[in-house]
């Protein structure tokens, strides 16, 4: 029981320890100083964030914003289409259509499962093997296929492999093919204009892409506009001159005279002579433009515009419309031929057949050599170069069309008096068959020539005199009889309707010099319906290979089928006053 | 007086708050309406030179004159087989 006795002493013991106040470690007195330097740093460090909050809230706050912005702002691109090619009763000869390149990052495809890739080979068209052919590469990027179509894009996108992207892009389309595609031409995979229509009107086709900064949510949806946005500019429409329905019965027909005569290709122009448009411009051999994986130089050259020729006879009717114009000779000037043979300074002229003494309307309806010769020798040289340079020949045509040429007229002065005979009838001269065409509006309208188009155009254009109306007249009615049963060309007539024309068989030159054994251009330039024409239609056919090649043979058919068909496609009531039309008996059964 | 005033004008303010809040919201929300609007006009712009260039396509002339030729067994018309009408002749 001692604890029990002694408590209070023990509770006496254990107060008595050292006392709280007198703890020894308090018994130190710091220096004052210490305390302030603690003090003074934690103010320092405040003031530091406060500077640098201020500095980056005031002062150097771009980063930030930038940073920030990136993260909820995105710069989207505004596509723009090229404009779309109509012919001239706005029916498409060219558009795009949105399609998608395919595109891969190698290193990432090639992880998918074989399977997976053979499907997407099948998807691309193309061979398994060939497919891993491309994806072994280096490069980090490679194009597998470019101008996919979007279904097939689709369908891409779902085999859902990794490294596989699209990129937007443009498809042209040429829905008429290869009957139109010598006016349209066609463009790269870049949607850049590569030839005719579709490259000299580049600029106004192409589009200008636009951009605009917007705001997107979580989602991915578009919440605010910010900024400006460039509005896009779709490429504008092009209108041409070209009649599609003229335009295929130009080229089936000349298709058809080609493979007739086994020539090695030709060439058929439509112009409206009232407003000097280009209702057709067709070339065989054509090509698709949808498909120019086996295009040749060939198929791809434009006849009509870059290709010149020695005319032939077809250029008779400007020294004899010369002629008339000046008052030297009149239609019914008598002219002696002499037995079809003419020598001028040691060098002879032929006629085909000997022609004795003709007038000057014979001597087109004739075609005789020997006569314009005569004629033309009896003019100035300068005169007739005058009339030459007018009418077009020797200049480069204005109609911006890439690649037209200018022909070749030399300088009067170094004419020596044969080269000016042989020059009266088309030989030692140079021109394109679009410059042919373009001559003859001069007696198709009242003596003046207008500028050709290949675009649409509002108002008729002014032409520039060149021969008096009357002398237009006068040279019509000769060219009128060039298609009579007599004349060169009986095979342009047209049953219903008065044509006229004038037809040109001309050798081919090859390297400067007349190509042997003799090769020829047989060409025929006419207009329908006489009475007050409508069309000047001009046909080269180039080496024909058959018996036949003069121009009133291989393309006088030509230039009557085309006629035919375009005047009645378009309207134009007949003018022949000598047309038998018969009424069939079953008239009514056949025509209701 | 001027305790009541402030409570006033603390509920107008609160007031001008939500209604700035539910203004941006039908904005976003019009925008979208629009942005959709906008897309659907493209798709359809699309659709629609598609469907000039099939129409272009099928009204090919070689088509319709096979067509003609083959199927529906017609020939050219030919001036001898056709009768001329002129306005204003009896």
């Amino acid at each position: 029981m001692k604890r029990g006795t002694h408590p209070a002493a023990a509770r006496v013991a254990a107060s008595t320890g050292v006392p709280f106040s007198k703890n020894p470690v308090l018994e130190v007195r710091l220096p004052v100083w210490r305390s302030r330097v603690v003090l003074f740093a934690l103010f320092a460090a405040f003031a530091a964030l406060a500077g640098r909050a201020l500095w980056l809230q005031a002062v150097s706050n771009q980063f930030l914003q930038k940073q920030g912005e990136s993260r909820y702002a995105r710069t989207l691109e505004l596509p723009a289409t090229r404009g779309k090619i109509t012919d001239r009763n706005g029916q498409v000869l060219a558009s795009s259509v949105p399609v998608k390149a395919i595109w891969a990052i190698p290193d990432d495809v090639l992880q998918a499962p074989a399977a997976k890739l053979q499907a997407l080979a099948k998807l691309l068209d193309m061979s398994e093997a060939e497919l891993r052919k491309k994806l072994d590469s280096d490069r980090s990027f490679v194009y597998l296929k470019r101008q996919v179509e979007q279904d097939v894009a689709d369908r891409i996108a779902k085999l859902d492999i990794d490294g596989i992207d699209t990129r937007k892009e443009y498809k042209r389309f040429y829905p008429q093919g290869e009957v139109t595609t010598h006016v349209v031409g066609f463009t790269s995979v870049e949607d850049v204009g590569q030839e005719s229509m579709e490259l000299a009107q580049q600029k106004t086709l192409q589009g200008t892409t636009g951009s605009r900064r917007v705001i997107k949510d979580r989602l991915g949806h578009i919440v605010e506009d910010i900024g400006f946005i460039h509005e896009p500019h779709d490429g504008r429409d092009l209108i041409l001159s070209v009649d599609s329905k003229i335009q295929y019965i130009a080229y089936t027909q000349l298709k058809e005279a080609v493979e007739k005569f086994k020539a090695k290709a030709g060439a058929v122009v439509v112009v409206d002579v009232h407003t000097g448009e280009v209702l057709a411009l067709a070339n065989y051999p054509s090509y698709d433009p949808n498909d120019r994986s086996k295009l040749t130089g060939q198929q791809l050259r434009n006849r009509v515009m870059t290709d010149t020729f020695e005319p032939g006879s077809t250029l008779k009717p400007f020294t004899v419309a010369l002629a008339l114009d000046s008052g030297r000779v009149k239609p019914g000037t008598l002219i002696d031929t002499g037995p079809g043979r003419f020598v001028i300074n040691g060098a002879p002229i032929n006629d085909t057949k000997p022609h004795g003494v003709i007038s000057v309307a014979e001597i087109i309806k004739e075609s005789s050599n020997i006569g314009t010769s005569k004629i033309a020798l009896s003019m100035p040289s300068q005169e007739m170069w005058e009339m030459f340079t007018k009418v077009g020949f020797g200049q480069q045509p204005k109609f911006g069309f890439p690649g037209a040429v200018a022909g070749r007229v030399r300088p009067y002065k170094a004419w020596r008096p044969v080269e000016q005979a042989t020059m009266s009838y088309g030989n030692g001269i140079s021109v394109s068959l679009i410059q042919l065409a373009r001559a003859y509006t001069m007696f198709a309208r009242d003596g003046d020539t207008i500028p050709l188009s290949f675009q649409k155009v509002s108002e008729a254009p002014q032409g520039q005199q060149v021969i008096k109306p009357e002398t237009a007249a006068q040279m019509r009615a000769m060219l009128e009889t060039v298609v009579s049963p007599t004349g060169t060309a009986p095979q342009a007539q047209v049953a219903g309707y008065r044509v006229g024309g004038k037809t040109g068989t001309a050798y081919k030159v090859v390297n400067g010099k007349y190509a042997m054994p003799r090769k020829y251009i047989g060409s025929f330039v006419g207009m329908v319906p006489m009475s007050a024409p409508r069309f000047i239609i001009a046909v080269m056919i180039d080496e024909p290979t058959t018996a036949a090649h003069y121009g009133g043979q291989v393309a006088a058919p030509t230039f009557a089928a085309v006629a035919s068909n375009a005047l009645r496609a378009l309207n134009v009531p007949p003018d022949s006053s000598v047309t038998e039309i018969i009424i069939p008996a079953n008239a009514a059964q056949e025509g209701m | 007086m001027s305790n009541s005033l402030n409570l006033v004008l603390t509920a107008l303010m609160v007031a001008c708050g939500l209604s700035l809040v539910n203004a941006q919201y039908q904005a976003r929300h019009l925008f979208m309406e629009l942005e959709r609007t906008q897309s659907k006009a493209r798709q359809l712009d699309i659709e629609w030179a598609q469907l000039q260039l099939d129409q272009s396509t099928l009204g090919k002339h070689e088509r319709i004159e096979a067509i003609a030729r083959r199927d529906l067994n017609m020939t050219p018309l030919t001036a001898a087989r056709t009768q001329y009408l002129t306005q204003g002749e009896p």
